[in-house]
């Protein structure tokens, strides 16, 4: 439990840093790698398990056999990997900001059986503060807004409030923040994508990076069908 | 009305309760009653029933009871969903040991189900066809979100669960009581025991109800309730605090007069004042309780952590109390509390100041000793002191006085300052009797003077040493007196004998005293102690009465003496050991033991016994007993003979080690030519001239006793001449346990032919050949060093031929004692030229038939350094050879 404990710790405190770098100075970074590389890191950070299902499950008495299996992800709580990947970069940041918002709601209702949950809705409001400074940079840039809806979130797939039933509103959370955590993971890959888009732009035509300058979907450097080797396994 | 009830489960004529409720009925027709399952309603339809009766005692008997009512149907399970399996009852609360019995429904009876219990599978009674229940007995607490229990049907991913939550057993609260501190707030204070709260549920709340008064209060909380005094009317309260939860609750209850239950505040304002070094005043303030209350309050004085005063002093609003007998220069702490002085409840809290008193005169004189000795002639004494105790220095010793009065001359006093750091000092007197005064001073004035007398006479120091036992408690030291006025005496010793300095120490003893203990940290086994008694005479001058030494343990020696090999000849040799001292060992010396061993004899020699070495190997043993005989003679050797010899000391405890050895090899039997009376020693009288008697000496006239025989030099002509010359003093030195070269064997000699030894050899003439004996033999043999012809101007001075033996050796004789006049004892190059039986193979005739020529034949070897390591091995037992050569590596070579 201790080193868990101090994981935890770190992590809240790595997080706390790279929230403090935008949000807390008020003042948006203007450089759109730094901003990308922090989106990148809280995403990988806020991905682990240890942070929020891993004492969840041990707290509510999850963690025995028969039961752990069956904390799954609902189907369509949260976005799948391949449509944030269809997404354009404002699309993809929009429904990144929706989704969190809803899950900072749903954390709410956690904090009263987990204290950590606290710091968690902490590090999501960190989180899309960056978010909205990156938003704000492909604002500024030339970027054509086009119409694209907002995917639906947790709030539209689940139940918006736990059900009496103690036992299934267990599962329930425990399904949501396996959801969470994966959802976090899709958008740390897609987050690559577009540092590695970058990268290869730059080393190709040593020019700004397109996303700056066109239209997401145009500069998205996979086919729909071409995966990305996760860096991670999420666990399931 | 009486009425009798009927609940049946499942189907009617499974009746499983039946119960009697007797109620007054009024006008209005509904009543109300309830029962709780032990199952889970919605498991199982239950059915019920009643019949009445008049319970009214007005009512004459007989009485009858009504008929049954039709039987009315408790069906939970239509209004449940279409599930396919469920699990009751849902999120129960229940105290922790309480028994639970679940159930589980299935909609399939073709369902193969199982239910777990926190991952342990529980099995139940099955009620029907598609219901079981599940009796849980004294269930504990597991964790505050509850106990996990679900059911899964096999080979479908259905699951349902229900979660238990166990509260703990809320405890009646404890240590219930209730005080005031100013009779307008009381506090009661209780501890609650086990917290029975779980999340999302009301945890435990406390209640306090005054009976008298009839009031009620919510505790804000779980330990602690404050309920104001009205007026100072209510004397008397009765309080019931009640603990509750949602399973039930637990109340306790104290009764009490308000005037003793007075718990006083914490004094504050504690100060000292006017502190000397024995008095200090308290003074402290109390927060005052009502308008006639009196307090008593408790003045504790602490030193050193511990209570060494306690005062009451009973007070309205102001403390004061003079603290006296105090220790000067001292830290203590004052500390105050109060209680009720009239009804005593508890103290209040304490209030605490510490003070340090004043310093005062040191109070006692110094412990002081002295040590006379005699340097340059004069007198010498060091005076040497114990610092004083806390307890009598008073405060902190700034220096120390010394003052000297001559008592044979009057003149002025003589003072010395002596820093506060220093323990002692050191005055140089005549041979007058001196009195001297020391005193230690600090900031309040000095101490009483210690005196002592001492003189340039150190008495009589010609005192017999006695032997002392030690034992675990230290030496038990006991002495005669002498004079019969002596004041007191005085034991001194040194904790450390063998440092410099050896750390003086001492004790007084009174006048009726004639034994003592003496004991320190600092003895140590195998150290000898040495104690001198003196006695204190009236004028205060310390006479020698007796001496003593001892140890405290007895331990075996740990090395053993240097023996010097002197006296060898073919059949003896002297061992001495005449620097080794008895005094500085790890006991008391009894005596020696000398080890003599040789392959070549395996008897043991007269006065010596046989004895085992720790290897298993057999030696002979000598015992002296006398530990100040330090030398022996071997005698009765074989010539040409290796033996080995040990020295040995021992004590009460054993023997020194048994582990090195020294080699020494009888010289073959020789006639020796000698200018004075014939000795045969290592550091000779004089040089001298020695001849081997076979192959290089050819006797002029026939010999009767062939192997010892004493001739003139005309006697004989020699064919090889050994010159001998040891610097006086020199001595063959072995080195107890040092392997050096003084533990090989002799050095393999040079020696050279004057002449030829028969007629017929046609060779060079005769040449001399200096070889440093610390020279390595393998070095030596592969130099140009050899048997060279010596030619006439090789010899310088030497007038006439050598080709004959006489002129040759008168040359050689001649040339030799130049040589020494020439050169001073200990700084001669040369050393010695030996003449000696023949080497390699102990024969002439084995000469290097052509041996190489160096240009010069008169040759001086370089003197080399040979790492013991490197060195050749010495000669073989056998190889016939031997060898006089002194071995002292003092002596080098150019």
């Amino acid at each position: 439990m201790r080193p868990q404990l101090v994981q935890r710790t770190l992590l809240s405190l790595v997080l706390g840093l790279l929230f403090l770098s935008t949000a807390a100075t008020g003042k948006c970074s203007g450089k759109y790698h730094e901003l990308l590389q922090q989106l990148q890191s809280q995403a990988d950070l806020m991905q682990d398990t240890s942070t929020l299902l891993d004492p969840y499950i041990h707290f509510q008495g999850l963690d025995q056999a028969g039961l752990k299996e069956h904390c799954k992800e609902s189907p369509g709580a949260f976005p799948s990997e391949d449509t944030l990947r269809g997404l354009s970069q404002r699309g993809f940041l929009r429904t990144l900001n929706a989704t969190l918002g809803h899950v900072l709601h749903r954390l709410t209702a956690l904090q009263q059986d987990l204290t950590i949950a606290q710091d968690q809705g902490r590090n999501i409001r960190g989180f899309r503060s960056n978010i909205h400074c990156m938003s704000q940079l492909l604002r500024g840039s030339s970027e054509v807004e086009t119409a694209e809806p907002t995917q639906p979130g947790p709030e539209a797939t689940l139940p918006p409030t736990p059900s009496s039933d103690t036992f299934q509103h267990k599962l329930q959370g425990c399904r949501f923040l396996r959801g969470y955590h994966r959802f976090m993971h899709s958008a740390g890959q897609v987050f690559k994508e577009w540092a590695d888009s970058r990268s290869r732009s730059r080393s190709r035509r040593h020019r700004p990076p397109r996303a700056l300058q066109r239209g997401a979907r145009r500069m998205r450097p996979f086919r729909r069908d071409e995966r990305l080797m996760p860096r991670g396994q999420l666990p399931q | 009305m009486l009425f009798q009830i009927q609940i049946s489960r499942m189907k009617t004529s499974n009746v499983i309760w039946v119960g009697n409720y007797s109620t007054v009925v009024k006008r209005d027709p509904v009543l109300h009653w309830s029962w709780k399952s032990e199952l889970p309603l919605e498991c199982a339809t239950h059915f019920v029933r009643m019949r009445s009766r008049v319970d009214d005692a007005k009512i004459p008997e007989p009485r009858f009871w009504s008929n049954w009512s039709s039987w009315k149907e408790a069906d939970a399970q239509k209004s449940l969903g279409r599930d396919p399996l469920f699990l009751f009852p849902k999120d129960k609360l229940v105290e922790e040991g309480s028994n639970v019995t679940i159930c589980y429904m299935s909609r399939n009876q073709q369902d193969n189900i199982s239910c777990y219990l926190e991952g342990q599978q529980i099995h139940g009674e099955q009620l029907d066809s598609n219901v079981s229940a599940f009796k849980l007995n004294k269930v504990s607490f597991i964790r505050k979100t509850g106990t996990n229990i679900f059911c899964k049907v096999d080979q479908k991913d259905v699951i349902k669960g229900i979660v238990l939550f166990v509260s703990k057993v809320l405890e009646e609260p404890k240590d219930f009581s209730c005080e005031t501190q100013d009779f307008k707030t009381l506090t009661c204070t209780w501890d609650p025991g086990t917290d029975t709260s779980l999340p999302k549920r009301s945890s435990q709340s406390y209640t306090l109800f005054e009976s008298f008064s009839g009031k009620k209060i919510l505790c804000e909380h779980k330990n602690s309730c404050n309920w104001q005094v009205d007026s100072d009317s209510q004397e008397m309260y009765n309080f019931t605090l009640v603990a509750e939860n949602a399973l039930g609750n637990r109340s306790v209850s104290v009764l009490f007069s308000l005037t003793h239950r007075v718990h006083p505040k914490t004094p504050y304002n504690l100060f000292l004042k006017n502190v000397s070094g024995t008095k200090a005043t308290v003074t402290w303030k109390v927060h005052p309780i009502g308008n006639y209350s009196t307090l008593l309050c408790q003045l504790d004085l602490l030193g050193e952590g511990n209570v060494i005063q306690q005062h009451n002093v009973s007070i309205k609003e102001n403390g004061e109390y003079l603290l006296s007998e105090l220790e000067p220069d001292t830290e203590y702490m004052a500390r105050v509390r109060c209680a009720d002085a009239n009804h005593f409840w508890k103290w209040s809290g304490s209030i605490s100041q510490k003070f340090i008193t004043a310093e005062a005169a040191p109070s006692e004189a110094l412990d002081v000793w002295r040590n006379v000795k005699s340097v340059s002639g004069r007198p010498t004494v060091t005076l040497f002191w114990k610092p004083l105790s806390k307890l009598h220095a008073n405060g902190k010793i700034l220096s120390y006085n010394v003052t000297v009065e001559n008592l044979d001359r009057p003149s002025g006093l003589e003072v010395h300052s002596v820093p506060a750091t220093a323990n002692g000092t050191e005055l140089t007197l005549d041979q007058d009797s001196y009195q001297i005064h020391v005193t230690a001073l600090n900031s309040a004035g000095p101490s009483p003077a210690s005196v002592i007398v001492v003189s340039g006479d150190p008495g009589n120091e010609e005192v017999e040493e006695e032997r002392v036992n030690g034992t675990e408690d230290g030496f038990s030291v006991s002495w005669k007196p002498q004079s019969g006025k002596a004041i007191g005496y005085v034991v001194e010793w040194c904790d450390h004998p063998q440092d410099l300095p050896c750390d003086l120490q001492w004790k007084n003893l009174s006048s009726n005293t004639t034994s003592t203990v003496i004991s320190s940290g600092a003895f140590r086994p195998g150290v000898r102690y040495n104690f001198r008694i003196y006695e204190i005479s009236t004028e205060r001058m310390a006479y020698l009465l007796e001496k003593k030494a001892g140890y405290l343990k007895e331990l075996a020696p740990s090395d053993n003496p240097q023996v010097v090999v002197s006296n060898l000849t073919s059949h003896s040799f002297t061992l001495s050991w005449k620097d080794y001292s008895t005094d500085s060992q790890l006991g008391f010396i009894q005596g020696y033991y000398v080890y003599l061993r040789s392959k070549a004899e395996k008897e043991c020699h007269p006065g010596f016994k046989k004895a085992t070495l720790p290897d298993k190997s057999a030696c002979c043993q000598h015992r002296i007993d006398n530990p100040e005989q330090k030398t022996f003679v071997m005698e009765n050797l074989q010539p040409e003979s290796v033996y080995e010899f040990l020295v040995t000391p021992y004590t009460s405890a054993g023997s020194g080690p048994l582990d090195a050895f020294t080699k020494v090899t009888t010289p073959d039997e020789y006639y020796l030519v000698e200018k004075g009376p014939y000795t045969h020693t290592h550091h000779p009288p004089h040089d001298r001239l020695r001849f081997a008697h076979h192959d290089h000496l050819l006797p002029k006239k026939s010999v009767e006793n062939p192997h010892l025989t004493i001739m003139n030099v005309s006697d004989c002509v020699p064919d090889a001449i050994e010159v001998i010359h040891k610097p006086e003093g020199s001595k063959i030195q072995f080195l107890g346990a040092s392997k050096s070269l003084t533990e090989t064997e002799f050095t393999k000699p040079a020696y050279l032919y004057l002449l030829p030894a028969e007629k017929n050899y046609s060779g060079p003439g005769p040449c001399i050949c200096f070889e440093n004996l610390t020279y390595n033999e393998a070095a030596a043999d592969s130099g140009s060093c050899g048997h060279f012809p010596v030619t006439p101007e090789a010899l310088p001075g030497q007038p006439g031929p050598l080709t004959s033996p006489e002129n040759l050796l008168k040359a050689l004789e001649k040339n030799y004692m130049n040589s020494l006049g020439e050169t001073a004892a200990g700084e001669a190059s040369l050393n010695y030229v030996s003449q000696l039986a023949s080497q390699m193979s102990g024969d002439k005739d084995s000469l290097p038939a052509n041996p190489p020529e160096p240009v010069l034949c008169s040759e001086y070897k370089m003197q080399m350094a040979i790492p013991l390591g490197l060195a050749s091995p010495p000669p073989a037992e056998n190889s016939g050879l031997s060898s006089t050569t002194p071995l002292d590596q003092s002596e080098h070579y150019r």
